[in-house]
């Protein structure tokens, strides 16, 4: 059993891994780019280890660097925390190989969910609800492939099995421009995915964004932990997320948890993992599973009162969960900012020296991040630098709080988001909850997201 | 003017919905201008300054369009200075440019700015080394 993680990753995410492992009592490895030299977890690990230059191809996803920085060290386990190398399946067996743990699930499992089709297929076998539409690849011939979206029904979205979050997608109106379609489709995710696979699916029109989170062990055992609504975004990515799922029926919720975690012990899951859904009138259907941590999982962790990373290490360490689905509820509701050092109204990116960092506190305020005052925001990865979370009672209370943090948090010297997402939580619609997933974009065109 | 003070400028402009500025002091002129329809691969107009702040007020009328300048990195990011690792370089010295045409690009955080020329000329000397990390309001090309 491993005493010792090394933290494949940086920025909030790294921190709150060492965190959770410190809390286990188990000792870290940071490794970290040129660029990374100052950052807390570097300095509060156990040892550091410096594997490359800023850029991340030569860092954080240069993966012979991290293997040889686990054997130097004596790092047992590697967590690799979100993006980057999190669901590289190539790295997970080469981690493996190396006769170390990967936390998190198998390399088997993490190709199955990357193939979308075959993710579908396994799906539908455990009972998971999908989208209308085959769980097989298109055929070539471009009369089967009109005979099955007509029997689907237009609009349907021709995608690329390689693909997902949002990208290798196309949506078809009609059948005039299915043809079409389907090979810039073949073409674009045969080069950007090296797998020209594509799918078809009936497009949803106005759906939510709703995931259920799951945690399992290797024994067997499959729990799931609730409900997210991931449905504010733009351009595919998410901007502010909310646990539960507000409106929605708990035994709706339930209806659609359970064969999630039934999937888990099909597939031989082990870690933690998410299911993505659209929500559209009343029913659920999977678009596709992170195989990893999600940057949201806090909100989770605040209406469960579970400790999800804590649980990931445990669970990778070879322990039996200690809970059991009765013992899973819902407390109160809450709601995580993603807090972008980027222009609020443009979006253009703004790295740099922060000068005044000021943090909101208080009943029910969480913030994870890295950064503090006289930190420097590299230009060389994502534009995060910290996630406001809040808890509360009930919606209404917990987005109260959520109102006073944001305006009480103070970020100078660069432009982060802050002014954006004090404008969001005023918003009738979002305030009123259930908005779906275009509904942000379309506020952002209006007249009333600058006034 | 420095960094600070041009950075300033931009910020005001930024956070306002003014289409162009435009700033003289002590020699200087900063233009800003936005561009409809500016989106993620936005470009950024380049800040201009004459080669020395002159000590008379006004210099004489004809000198500007021969004056050299100094491009000055509109953010803090990586400056590339050709299109895509293999390719060829936007420009090298002694080319003449056009008014608008790229000069290199600056990224930050997967964003691609592009640095235009701010007028015509020819490239005398590119200041900075392609992949380095540059500040905003740092030099990167001069133009004769």
């Amino acid at each position: 059993m491993f005493d010792t993680v090394l933290i494949a990753n940086r920025g909030e995410i790294a921190l709150r891994i060492q965190r959770a492992c410190r809390g286990l009592g188990l000792k870290t490895v940071a490794v970290h780019s040129e660029a990374d030299r100052d950052a807390p977890h570097v300095r509060q690990a156990d040892q550091a280890l410096c594997i490359g230059p800023a850029a991340a191809t030569q860092s954080y996803l240069n993966q012979t660097a991290i293997l040889s920085a686990a054997a130097v060290s004596g790092a047992q386990a590697v967590h690799p925390g979100y993006g980057f190398l999190s669901e590289n399946a190539g790295f997970v067996a080469r981690v493996e190989d190396a006769g170390l743990t990967f936390i998190g699930p198998s390399a088997a499992c993490i190709r199955t969910m990357g193939d979308k089709v075959a993710a579908k297929r396994a799906m539908r076998a455990a009972g998971v609800p999908c989208v209308p539409g085959p769980d097989e690849g298109l055929p070539d011939d471009p009369a089967e492939v009109k005979a099955i979206a007509r029997e689907i029904g237009y609009p349907v979205i021709v995608k690329a099995a390689g693909g997902g979050g949002g990208r290798g997608m196309r949506v078809v109106r009609d059948e005039s421009a299915l043809v079409d379609a389907l090979s810039l489709t073949r073409e674009e995710a045969r080069r950007a995915f090296g797998n020209p696979e594509v799918y078809i699916e009936k497009f949803l029109l106005h759906p939510r964004h709703v995931e259920i989170q799951v945690l399992a062990d290797r024994h067997g055992h499959a729990l799931w932990l609730g409900s997210r609504d991931c449905s504010l975004q733009r351009r595919h990515q998410k901007v502010l997320e909310e646990a539960p799922a507000p409106g929605i029926d708990p035994q709706a919720i339930a209806a659609v948890g359970e064969p999630c975690a039934e999937a888990c012990r099909q597939i031989g899951y082990c870690g933690v993992g998410t299911f993505e859904f659209l929500y559209e009138d009343g029913a659920f259907f999977f678009i596709e599973m992170n195989t990893r941590l999600q940057v949201e999982h806090p909100v989770t962790e605040m209406t469960t009162g579970i400790d999800i990373v804590q649980q990931q290490i445990r669970v990778a360490r070879g322990e039996r969960l200690a809970l059991s689905q009765s013992q899973i509820g819902c407390q109160g509701h809450a709601f995580e900012c993603r807090i972008n050092a980027e222009h609020p109204q443009t979006f253009a990116p703004s790295p740099g020296r922060i000068s005044d960092w000021v943090l909101p506190g208080g009943f029910g305020v969480r913030v994870d991040s890295h950064v503090s005052a006289g930190y420097r925001v590299p230009p060389y990865y994502d534009s995060m630098i910290a996630k406001l979370v809040v808890h509360g009672a009930t919606r209404d209370d917990a987005l109260d709080r959520l109102r006073l943090a944001l305006d009480e948090m103070q970020v100078g010297g660069i432009q982060t988001n802050l002014p954006l997402h004090r404008r969001i939580v005023r918003e009738p619609g979002f305030a009123a909850g259930g908005v779906d997933i275009h509904h942000l974009e379309c506020w952002l065109q209006g007249p009333g997201a600058n006034s | 003017m420095d960094a600070l003070q041009i950075k300033t400028f931009i910020d005001a402009m930024a956070s306002s919905d003014l289409a162009e500025m435009e700033v003289g002091h002590d020699g200087w002129t900063l233009r800003l201008v936005r561009r409809p329809g500016a989106g993620a691969a936005a470009s950024i107009p380049a800040v201009s300054r004459p080669p020395s702040a002159p000590k008379e007020p006004r210099a004489p009328a004809a000198a500007p369009v021969a004056q050299p300048h100094e491009l000055l990195a509109p953010l803090f990011g990586v400056v590339h200075l050709q299109p895509a690792p293999d390719a060829e370089p936007f420009v090298v010295e002694g080319q003449a440019v056009r008014a608008g045409q790229t000069l290199c690009v600056i990224e930050a955080m997967k964003v691609f700015n592009e640095v235009q020329a701010e007028r015509d000329g020819v490239i005398d000397a590119v200041l900075v080394a392609s992949g380095s990390e540059v500040e905003a309001g740092q030099p990167l090309i001069r133009l004769r």
